[in-house]
């Protein structure tokens, strides 16, 4: 990504952050926006379905990897026999096509590895991101000319050609959906981040606040955990909700060219993959799993808006903007804009 | 040096760093990947003798370094190789021959680039009206159902791999409705007409996938404008709010968009493998998916240099566009 | 061996198929197909579209490997000799092609001397010689040339260190040519199946003045009833036009209906048999030379009486299965390897192999067509879905009384047969036996690298093997002659056997001129080697595909189980 894509993540927050919201505060700005609260509860409960996976699935009375070939026509392909994919009391949600596995406990614990593997993927991703960036942005013009050009290599990588390539290196011992998660993470995903978070900090560095910091002797350390990353929080936390739905869609795409989570472990990337084929012979086994990945994503999407909001007021009065005269009250009360000087990269 | 050309030639002296050392990355990771190189070109049953001949053949039992230089050597100066009747030579940039069919990988590119090139322009126009359309809705119709419907298509889109919304669209597009044939790539010089007739269907996958990217940025950059100081005057004044929105609001918008949609130019030209696979356009992402499974390291390279050359492409166009849109931004 | 065709799944872009899928054999309902329709005569003219999921990548002679000559391939290239063009069992016999009769042996088959029939040319209309036969032979021993299948070289008398005619101008002198019609070849052994090998594409004539070595397959010179008029990104797109010098007087095989073959591949295997179901416009007149249908295509099939009428059915000689190597404990102990096969659960296997339409279940390692001498046997009988108890009895004896912890073995790729979803199938089977099977996957190339060389070889993993032509041949010798046993290259005697008695009868049987002689001794050995528990058969995959509306004659042999492109008729 380009530094102009840093908009992307800036746009919206700008580079003037005031001081951030103390806790209390943050949870009393979530609280008030019902969507973002709604998201946080879908949110939480995809969680704990992940979590509590077992148990929800001893309390059906099946586990994810039991075949029933008495559920299935096989001389027809392995269609599930009966209505909505041969759903009944014992199988809430029918039966996978060809094993007979039990849909709701694939689907529950499938729940684990794409929450995990995404969720994972995208703190590696912030987290090398975020440090990559801010020490390019302290750093002097060496340090952040060397970051940079090591950020553009990893930018030009392209992901699915060195997924195909690594996993077929790394030994077979090693946990795949944590390589999957590594891959997608350092692969791609942190070198955008890093360009992004590199923009904000040189945008925030020449602000007063951090300058005086700056100045008034305190290391470098200090200034980028005391006074920038409270500013990097909104942009990094927009662009984090962005790339949750990247990484989901980019575990079942590795799952599509077959070096993705190895069976028997289920994923919903995987179940995609295999299902989309039986649209017509059996749609619940492609709608189920295509579902809890739009709500996630959709979930995602809604809370990393909240947060933002809650995170920085003036988002707030912006997302407002035409919602009446509460706007020009708040306009009025946010800190006016001082043209931040964005530096291009060497 | 300052200016635009000093920022042009660093970008260069960049891009030249960058694309060695993508070649290097990638000779090092595919001489690691197993896979006896020599035994899949050769033939399952061939036999130790005629293997260790195809390694001599293509000089795969030479040391790494020796091979990158050969290569290095390939793109500066060229290189002769032989068909077995005869010695045929290959100018500078030169970028080897395929393992697997002893075609120059210079031609495969050649033959590949049109096609996604294809794919991704059309894409493009797509994804910058389904992108910036849903922005501008959900910025100034918060809350209407039209918004909301689009805001759910565009995450739906990102929301659901490729291969998916591809097939049921064909399924259901070409299949069931039959309101167009089954894509087919035909090129744009036979006959431009069919040539968009047939990547509909791709365009319009791949522009889900990226709509929604573009729908967030112009909702977010809008909503940034509309709350400066001279919107509130312009307001203030009795200025429509269409106006406000299509002459202020969208305007400010445009530098980003700008700027991300030469980024995602940029990386769907080599990354769109799954379209590209699905469709069966024989693109550059569906022949590198190809050579990494048969260890094709010259295609892989060569592959890998040309996206990797437009992502860096994309991003310098994409710098100098915002810094021309956005007075704000000092090339340095 | 000959890979499979692809299956109607995805095949993650390509792989290495060296192969060109022949052709299709029908046993069962598609006869009824032939019937359907008014005119169901087959008339000339038209165009045939070809809809693909492998590129014709390599389209020299010398570089395919086919079994039989190849689909498309043999609408191109005439062979020696080429495989009856005909439904079922029939169509598994060869017969002549250029030549005027199979091949005549000397005594001990060491000795094949076939005559070329008369009036044969080429596209350009010059005519066709033996020499030229001999040098497309010679060529297919270059580097440069690589792919084909082994026997040539394993045959002919002083070929193994041949470099080909590039490098070696001498040329192989295991062949003569006295004159322009006659052609004899000097085996190193006794061959009484040369004439199935004949039908290989290493067997068409090339002009050596129009030899361009690596640059050959763009436009090689057609001996068949068509022409390459088009040939796009290396196989992409190829369009075949008649070629007016060939003569349907001296080919009794090839019937070339169409005018026009449209070749159009690197498609998605799902896309493919969607545009043949809709069959509409051009798709109408499609058919498919690679692309099988999948299971869930096969759901929705069965229950259209208008697309059922389409599905041709065939059945190719193909084997996948459970190999051991013995010398990984616990596999040493033949205790251990008979308790795994009363284990198996041979219907799980079927079912995620695409279920009973697709796959049979199989106790035999050669294919169940009387061709290879097909004797059932079952020497573990485990019925349909296993019988854990005897296993666990078995264990017991072997000393695992508190059951067994294995490492299974497979690839990664999608292929449905060494795949993962075979490998739970079998892993969940196991377990009722009290043996716990962990799964080791690993990527394509690494798994054929690991399973192929004798030092890294697993205990335990997922095979299969298919015919290079019809006969026990091809399919026992390679995997349980011990004087096949590959130590510092690719190895496919995987289960390591060297058993004199085996390697005998193996040689005594390639004497046999008469080959259902030939195929009863081979089923015979089939079944003794099978005792031995050195693989555990699985299934035999069954071929179905889609065809267009407008396509008629088809012929499907057992041979290659798939649909005859040299038969087909659009209008």
């Amino acid at each position: 990504m380009s530094e102009a894509l840093a908009a992307v993540g800036a746009a919206g927050t700008d580079t003037t952050v005031p001081a951030a919201p103390g806790a209390r505060q943050f949870w009393r700005r979530l609280r008030e926006q019902r969507a973002a609260l709604g998201a946080a509860v879908v949110v939480a409960l995809l969680v704990l379905v992940a979590l509590a996976a077992p148990l929800l699935t001893a309390l059906e009375g099946q586990d994810p990897t039991t075949y029933h070939p008495d559920l299935i026509d096989s001389a027809r392909g392995g269609v599930p026999i009966g209505s909505f994919g041969g759903a009944s009391a014992d199988h809430w949600l029918g039966v996978e096509p060809q094993t007979g596995r039990d849909m709701f406990a694939r689907l529950v614990y499938g729940a684990r590895v794409s929450l995990g593997v995404s969720l994972g993927a995208t703190l590696v991703q912030v987290f090398v991101g975020v440090a990559m960036g801010v020490a390019a942005g302290l750093g002097n013009r060496w340090i952040d000319l060397v970051l940079s050009r090591i950020t553009d290599i990893f930018l030009s990588l392209p992901l699915m050609i060195m997924a195909l390539a690594l996993l077929a290196v790394v030994p077979d011992g090693f946990p795949r959906p944590v390589l999957v998660a590594l891959i997608l993470a350092l692969v791609a995903g942190w070198s955008t981040t890093a360009k992004m978070v590199r923009a904000q900090t040189l945008a925030l560095k020449n602000l007063d606040y951090v300058s005086a910091s700056r100045l008034s002797g305190w290391s470098t350390w200090r200034t980028a955990v005391r006074e920038l990353l409270p500013g990097l929080a909104a942009p990094v936390i927009t662009y984090a909700a962005l790339l949750v739905p990247s990484n989901i869609s980019a575990e079942a795409a590795l799952s599509f060219l077959g070096v993705g989570v190895k069976p028997p472990t289920p994923s919903w990337g995987q179940m995609l993959t295999s299902a989309d084929v039986w649209y017509q012979a059996a749609p619940q086994y492609l709608l189920l799993p295509a579902l809890a990945l739009f709500v996630t994503v959709f979930a995602m999407t809604v809370l990393g808006d909240g947060v933002r909001v809650a995170l920085d007021p003036r988002a707030a009065s912006r997302l407002r903007v035409g919602t009446g005269r509460k706007r020009e009250a708040r306009a009025q009360a946010a800190v006016p804009a001082t043209e931040p000087k964005k530096e291009e990269g060497a | 040096m300052n200016g635009f050309p000093g920022f042009v030639l660093r970008r260069l002296a960049g891009a030249v760093v960058t694309l060695l050392v993508l070649s290097v990355i990638i000779y090092v990771v595919f001489y690691a990947t197993p896979g006896n190189v020599a035994q899949i070109t050769c033939g399952p049953r061939c036999s130790p003798a005629q293997v260790h001949q195809v390694a001599q053949q293509l000089h795969l039992d030479d040391p790494l370094y020796v091979r990158y230089w050969h290569f290095l050597q390939g793109v500066f100066v060229g290189q002769d190789y032989s068909t077995g009747t005869s010695v045929e030579h290959c100018a500078a940039p030169c970028l080897g021959q395929s393992y697997q069919t002893g075609r120059e990988v210079t031609d495969i590119i050649w033959a590949k680039l049109p096609v996604s090139f294809s794919l991704v322009s059309g894409a493009m126009v797509i994804w910058l009206l389904l992108g910036v359309g849903t922005g501008v809705l959900s910025a100034w119709r918060r809350g209407r159902l039209s918004e909301r419907v689009l805001t759910a298509v565009t995450l739906a889109g990102v929301a659901t791999p490729v291969f998916v919304i591809g097939l049921v669209l064909m399924i259901v597009v070409c299949g069931e409705l039959q309101l167009l044939p089954f894509p087919q790539y035909v090129n744009f010089t036979d006959d431009p007409e069919q040539w968009a007739w047939n990547l509909l269907l791709p365009w319009l996958s791949l522009a889900l996938i990226e709509a929604a990217g573009f729908a967030r940025l112009t909702r977010a950059s809008m909503l940034e404008t509309l709350a400066e100081d001279h919107i509130r005057t312009f307001r203030a004044y009795g200025v429509g709010e269409r106006a406000v929105i299509v002459r202020h609001a969208l305007r400010g918008a445009t530098a980003s968009v700008i700027a991300l949609n030469a980024v995602t130019v940029g990386s769907a030209v080599g990354g769109a493998v799954l379209t590209e696979t699905l469709f069966g356009l024989p693109g550059i992402g569906q022949e590198l998916v190809r050579a990494v499974k048969v260890v094709d390291l010259p295609v892989v390279v060569g592959m890998v240099l040309v996206t990797g050359f437009f992502v860096v492409l994309a991003n310098a166009v994409a710098d100098v566009l915002y810094a021309v849109a956005d007075r704000r931004v000092v090339l340095a | 061996m000959r890979q499979p065709s692809v299956r109607a799944r995805r095949v993650a872009a390509a792989s290495v198929s060296l192969v060109v899928a022949a052709g299709v054999a029908a046993c069962g309902p598609e006869d009824d197909a032939k019937s359907s329709g008014g005119d169901s005569a087959p008339h000339k003219g038209g165009t045939l579209t070809i809809l693909n999921s492998q590129p014709q990548e390599d389209f020299d002679p010398a570089r395919l490997y086919t079994s039989g000559g190849g689909n498309v391939p043999s609408l191109v290239f005439r062979t020696l000799t080429t495989r009856n063009r005909e439904n079922g069992e029939a169509g598994a016999k060869v017969v002549p092609d250029l030549a005027t009769d199979t091949g005549r042996p000397n005594k001990d088959a060491t000795v094949w001397t076939y005559t070329l029939k008369e009036g044969l040319k080429y596209e350009d209309g010059t005519p066709i010689t033996s020499a030229d036969i001999k040098y497309g032979i010679e060529r297919s021993f270059a580097p440069e040339l690589s792919g084909g299948a082994p026997y040539l070289r394993d045959w002919l008398a002083g070929a193994a260190d041949y470099q080909g005619p590039y490098k070696d101008k001498k040329g192989l002198s295991a062949i003569e040519t006295p004159d322009e019609r006659t052609i004899v070849f000097h085996l190193n052994k006794p061959e009484g199946e040369f004439p199935y090998l004949a039908t290989q594409t290493q067997f068409a004539p090339v002009p050596k003045s129009k030899d361009t070595g690596t640059k050959y397959e763009s436009h090689p010179v057609s001996s068949g009833p068509y022409k390459v008029v088009k040939n796009e990104n290396d196989g992409e797109h190829l369009v075949l036009e008649r070629n007016p010098n060939w003569s349907a007087a001296t080919d009794a095989e090839r019937k070339a209906y169409p005018d026009t073959i449209d070749v159009r591949s690197g498609l998605d295997s799902s896309v493919i048999n969607q545009r043949l179901s809709a069959s509409q416009g051009a798709d109408a007149a499609a058919v498919t030379t690679d692309t099988n249908l999948g299971p869930a295509e096969l759901a929705k099939v069965s229950g259209d009486k208008e697309l059922a009428a389409r599905v041709g059915t065939g059945h190719f000689g193909y084997t996948n299965y459970l190999a051991f190597n013995p010398k990984v404990k616990p596999f040493d102990d033949p205790k251990v390897r008979q308790a795994i096969a009363y284990a198996v659960d041979r219907s799980s296997v079927v079912n995620a192999a695409g279920g009973s339409a697709l796959a049979e279940p199989a106790t035999t390692f050669l294919p169940n067509q009387k061709s290879f001498g097909y004797t059932p046997y079952d020497p573990f009988p485990a019925g349909a879905s296993g019988n854990p108890a005897k296993a666990k009895e078995l264990l017991a004896q072997a000393g695992h009384k508190d059951g067994l912890t294995l490492t299974l073995t497979h690839s990664n790729s999608k292929d449905f047969e060494t795949s993962p979803e075979i490998a739970t199938a079998v892993q969940d089977a196991l377990k009722k036996a009290g043996i716990t099977v962990k799964l080791q996957g690993l990527e394509e190339n690494d798994y054929k690298d690991k399973i192929h060389s004798v030092k890294s070889e697993p205990g335990l993993f997922l095979a299969h093997w298919g015919a290079d032509w019809p006969s026990g041949g091809p399919f026992l010798a390679p995997i349980f002659d011990g004087r096949q046993i590959v130590k510092d290259g690719a190895n496919f005697n995987t289960g390591l056997l060297d058993d004199k008695s085996v390697n005998d009868e193996i040689d005594a049987i390639n004497k046999l001129t008469d080959l259902d002689a030939a195929a009863r001794r081979w089923g015979a050995l089939d079944k003794k080697i099978g005792e031995k528990a050195l693989v555990v058969p699985l299934f035999h995959p069954v071929y179905k595909r889609l065809y267009g509306s407008d396509v008629k004659n088809i012929v499907i042999s057992d041979w290659t189980g798939v649909l005859d492109v040299s038969q087909v008729a659009v209008k």
